[in-house]
């Protein structure tokens, strides 16, 4: 079973190569999963940011916020706050 | 190039920018959970203050949009640049 690793947003997989394939292999795709996507209905009453931050942040409640980095640039491994 | 502005223009600019973003993610919340009265609440608030923001915004700098008022009886402020997404 692949090891358990911490959850994070950003998911990746690595499509299978075959042998007759002429390209070269892809490698490790990323693909982002945010955090709406696990919360079905908004339930009421959310821990909000405060407005300033929310602008900032790119959403009002603190539990969408979702970081992204860009998987494909170099030392994009680092997630900042 | 325009006279640089001054730089209670940007925050007063930014200030309108926050209420009205969390005027619009109360919008697109109340959408789908029309009966949230704390929610409701909050967006009352912040409606009100963004105009408040607005009117204030307005009459030292001039017109935000196309439909704004006028400030003097002579001459057309909306022609005059630059317009606000341009700073």
């Amino acid at each position: 079973m692949k090891s358990q690793q911490p959850f994070t947003s950003a998911k990746s997989y690595v499509p299978p190569h075959s042998p007759f394939d002429p390209c070269p292999p892809i490698g490790r795709k990323y693909y982002s999963t945010p955090p709406n996507l696990y919360l079905g209905f908004q339930p009421s009453d959310l821990p909000q940011f405060s407005p300033a931050d929310a602008l900032r942040k790119g959403t009002l409640w603190k539990v969408f916020y979702d970081y992204y980095d860009n998987p494909y640039r170099k030392g994009a491994g680092k997630s900042r706050d | 190039m325009t006279k640089p502005l001054p730089k209670e223009y940007y925050k007063q600019l930014e200030e309108i920018q926050t209420a009205d973003f969390v005027v619009m993610e109360l919008m697109l919340y109340l959408d789908t959970h029309p009966t949230d009265q704390q929610a409701i609440g909050q967006y009352n608030q912040f409606s009100q203050y963004s105009k408040q923001l607005k009117r204030a915004f307005e009459s030292q700098f001039g017109p935000l949009q196309q439909g704004s008022l006028n400030p003097s009886q002579t001459d057309w402020a909306w022609s005059e640049s630059p317009w606000p997404w341009q700073v």
